[in-house]
């Protein structure tokens, strides 16, 4: 079965460290979704697991197979690894019809002239583009190409399946609709995947699980819903969720986490706090509240609003901390009002993020 | 991934471009010092003889260089001025006109121009104006007047290509910007509107000067009758008559003065091309002319007519008038098929009836199709090197360096670095002097600029991961190179062939002191023609040289289409 190791893999590109020790293991048959703002080294991961990038250090194993380990010069290149690839660009080949782009890989891959027929008309016919065959990529509309840069990557039946952000190019309707087609297609190959985007969403609707990098780092991996409720740092609380989980920062002071003189939580002793955790949906708007709040955008979603403001100390709401928390009513924007918090955080986070 | 033969394959293409580039240029200089010089530079450059062999032919190259900058992009600039900015009717036509001089060869103007102009100053039969009673002064028929016209009729077409790209970025946006602030029409064009076109001017005019200082087949047909000399002509000269090392001097000086300028130009154009940053450009408003409309037209359209129609019409003309500029002798086929005649042009025969212009036809299709070859081939596997190890700082600037330094050796003074390196058998080099091969190579170097910038373009449109792709379907190097990478540059990797065997077909400059009677070639012959006052035979075999750069340039064309890599939407 082909479960998948990193073992602290780095990637230096002269003096910059783009993955920085980065470790983590998913069984054969996941969702991996590597997710994090743009330039936290989540592509070059891919790349290096595909073996397009050189490795500068640490182990990646693909099954039982040790596919690269520098330190005993192992190097398995690209076309040795038996793992297929969908481009952001989709990198269609111009000059090959849709069939030919289907098939070739399967050629190269040595089937026979039969079953290279069935299989791509099969695959043609599982992602509705059979109508296209004898297109050429030039004539695709962008979902279309998609559709087909899927098809090619399936069609040779890869036990690991890599995706480099392949929705981004997609419009919002077509992204939505391609997502559900790739959570099918993984049911059915059932070949385990590993997913690059910077979009939450996605990944929050794909995947088995989710790691999160920031600079090269992993900050957390786990399934999307361990995520959700216990982000094991104040980046990943604040980076997933829609809207994300509300951090309230302050100072550590005898004991106690505060913020311009209001007091937020106690602190395990020993212990230095930076930043409180409330779920949008605990904080209330009230004239009463402790946290002076300056709305900037109120945006109705689901039946309710979502207001995001700066959140200032006791009197000043300027200069503070962006916030999201959920109303039950439209605010106007530019109003000064306050926020209440709960007696307790859900969470506290240390000066270095990590979880207390 | 296999580094091993990637090496393998960079090295032997850094091997190949020092011998074509880097050995010729040293062997150049080589033998301008040394007991075998015999004091060539002190010749050259202080004695009694650096008059009449330095400064007068400098002085002379230095006048047609700048009067063809000049002049070029003076022309060049008016005609992009009007084909992009005004309603002047016509404009599309003169657009496309004004490409074609550049694309016949620099001798064939200068030939249509001594059909016309020749006057009684040197033998053979007179030309059209003479022959219509017209006295021709010597200063309009010969010497640099005529040259620098002729020039410039070849080369304005550089400055309205770069000209009128830049006229055509300047977006719509703002110029209508700058109107809507109230400034007039003038303020507009000479604060906003040149500006923006300064870098194209100044490139434009750099590359017309390097050409002008460097041509040798203008000056040689239409300088030399009067005894105007330029560098080109003088090394020429020099090295034909057997005083090799002073030739090789004036080639340096050449060199020294051509590149100088050009990598001037570069340093002062660098950085300075703005790009319209607004996502939709819109079309300037075009300017209304009024009545100013068709006299400003009627000069536009007299320019290209008189360079891109005229020339060919008067060669063509020419060829089958018994005698020059008369109609009195009647028409004849005889300069195109008629048999050896005592009576005409000393017993030559027809060109098309000639062994020596059917071997020199051969000879020069051979050459070009060879230098073709060999250069796109080069290129091809120099991009794949430097592709395949992107991190290779020392090998890009090095094979960027090798191939772009021939761009600044004028022909004249490539052919002589090449004589001076492979004339003689050094070392375990044989002789290559009189040979075809010395010709392929040289011809090859001269084209390394432009088919490598091809070939690495072509490379450049292909995506890295449209390899990739194919990386990880499993397939080895050789069959994804086959099957994906070479499909997709060969269309970009054909019309650079193509382009380097036009140039070369109707090269004279780099070959003209290669050439010897084993190695005929098509525009050898046509100067030797013309330099023997048989102008019916030079032009028609001039004529022949633009058919076949016509017939290779439709070729390509032809090939070119390609029904799967159409977009029908």
């Amino acid at each position: 079965m082909t479960a998948l190791t990193l073992d602290r893999l780095t990637k230096r590109f002269g003096a910059t460290t783009v993955v920085d020790d980065l470790s983590l293991a998913v069984p054969a048959g996941s969702f991996l979704v590597l997710l994090g703002p743009s330039g936290c080294g989540k592509s070059t991961t891919l790349r290096m697991l595909a073996g397009l990038e050189d490795v500068t250090a640490g182990r990646i194993r693909v099954g039982d197979r040790v596919v690269v380990d520098p330190a005993v010069g192992v190097d398995v290149p690209a076309e040795r690894r038996g793992l297929g690839m969908v481009f952001q660009s989709y990198a269609l080949w111009p000059h090959m019809t849709v069939r030919q782009n289907v098939g070739w890989p399967l050629a190269v891959a040595g089937w026979s002239r039969d079953a290279r027929r069935d299989r791509v008309a099969e695959v043609l016919a599982d992602l509705e583009i059979a109508a296209l065959a004898d297109r050429s990529p030039a004539q695709l509309s962008g979902g279309q190409q998609q559709r087909v840069a899927i098809a090619r990557t399936i069609a040779p039946r890869p036990d690991v399946v890599l995706f480099d952000e392949p929705l981004s190019n997609l419009d919002a309707r077509l992204r939505t609709e391609t997502r559900a087609l790739l959570g099918r297609v993984h049911r059915e190959t059932g070949a385990t995947t590993v997913y690059v985007t910077h979009d939450q969403v996605e990944a929050l609707a794909l995947a088995t699980h989710i790691a999160v990098l920031r600079d090269g780092r992993l900050e957390q991996l786990g399934p999307p819903e361990e995520l959700l409720e216990r982000p094991a740092t104040a980046f990943v609380a604040g980076f997933l969720g829609s809207p994300p989980a509300v951090l309230v920062g302050g100072r550590t002071v005898g004991g106690r986490l505060v913020r311009d003189a209001v007091d937020l939580a106690p602190v395990p002793s020993g212990a230095d706090a930076a930043h409180a955790m409330y779920r949008p949906q605990d904080l209330v708007i009230d004239p009463g509240g402790q946290l002076a709040f300056e709305v900037l955008e109120s945006t109705p979603a689901g039946g309710a609003h979502l207001v995001t403001g700066l959140l200032g100390g006791a009197d000043d709401a300027r200069g503070g901390d962006r916030v999201t928390v959920i109303a039950d009513r439209r605010e106007a924007p530019g109003r000064t009002t306050r926020l209440r918090v709960p007696a307790a955080p859900a969470a506290l986070y240390g000066t270095d993020g990590a979880l207390l | 991934m296999a580094r091993r033969p990637v090496s393998w394959l960079a090295a032997a293409v850094v091997a190949v471009l020092v011998v074509l580039v880097l050995l010729p240029l040293a062997g150049l200089a080589g033998a301008t010092v040394g007991p075998d010089a015999d004091g060539a530079w002190a010749d050259v450059v202080a004695s009694p003889l650096s008059g009449a062999l330095l400064w007068q032919p400098l002085g002379g190259s230095l006048l047609v260089g700048l009067g063809t900058g000049l002049l070029a992009t003076l022309v060049g600039a008016y005609l992009a001025w009007v084909v992009v900015m005004t309603d002047a009717p016509g404009r599309r036509a003169v657009g496309a006109l004004a490409a074609i001089p550049f694309a016949l060869p620099s001798f064939a103007i200068a030939l249509a121009w001594e059909t016309v102009f020749r006057n009684d100053r040197i033998g053979g039969e007179p030309g059209l104006l003479a022959a219509l009673g017209v006295a021709v002064p010597d200063w309009l028929a010969w010497g640099p007047v005529s040259v620098v016209l002729t020039l410039v009729a070849h080369y304005y077409s550089l400055s309205f290509v770069v000209v009128a790209a830049a006229l055509t970025n300047v977006g719509g946006d703002v110029v209508a910007a700058a109107r809507l602030t109230g400034a007039s029409r003038w303020q507009v064009a000479t604060r906003v509107v040149l500006p923006s076109v300064g870098p194209a001017l100044l490139s434009g005019f750099l590359l017309a000067f390097a050409e002008g200082v460097s041509n040798f087949a203008v000056p040689a047909l239409l300088g030399l009758p009067v005894r105007f000399q330029t560098l080109s002509t003088r090394l020429y000269g020099a090295i034909s008559t057997g005083d090799a090392a002073r030739g090789y001097v004036l080639s340096l000086v050449l060199v020294a003065v051509a590149g100088l300028v050009l990598l001037a130009g570069q340093r002062m154009t660098r950085g300075r091309s703005y790009s319209t940053i607004t996502g939709k450009a819109t079309r300037a408003q075009r300017l209304r002319l009024g009545p100013a409309r068709w006299p400003l037209a009627a000069l536009a359209w007299g320019i290209v007519v008189a360079t891109a129609v005229v020339p060919g019409v008067v060669l063509a003309v020419s060829t089958v008038l018994r005698r020059t500029g008369s109609l009195d002798g009647g028409l004849t086929w005889h300069y195109w098929v008629g048999a050896s005649d005592p009576s005409v042009a000393q017993g030559t025969r027809g060109v098309l009836r000639d062994p020596v212009v059917l071997d020199a036809l051969g000879g020069t299709i051979a050459l070009g199709l060879a230098v073709a070859v060999g250069a796109v081939v080069l290129a091809t596997l120099a991009s794949l090197a430097l592709r395949a190890l992107p991190r290779a700082r020392a090998l890009h600037a090095t094979v960027s360096t090798l191939g772009y330094v021939p761009f600044l050796v004028p022909g004249v003074a490539l052919g002589a670095a090449f004589i001076a390196q492979f004339g003689t058998g050094s070392g375990p080099l044989p002789s290559l002097y009189g040979t075809f091969a010395i010709l392929v190579l040289a011809g090859i170097a001269a084209s390394l600029p432009f088919a490598l910038q091809t070939a690495r373009a072509a490379f450049g449109q292909v995506s890295t991961e449209l390899d990739e792709a194919a990386v990880l379907t499993g397939a080895g190097g050789a069959r994804r190179f086959g099957r994906i990478t070479l499909p997709l540059v060969s269309r970009g990797l054909a019309n650079g062939g193509v382009l380097v065997f036009v140039t070369m077909v109707r090269d004279l400059s780099v070959v003209v002191l290669l050439v010897t009677p084993a190695t005929p070639l098509l525009s050898m012959l046509t100067f030797r023609y013309a330099s023997e006052g048989f102008t019916q035979h030079a032009n028609a075999i001039t004529l022949v040289i633009a058919a076949v750069a016509v017939v290779a340039t439709l070729l390509a064309r032809r090939l070119e289409r390609r029904p799967d890599l159409e977009t029908t939407r």
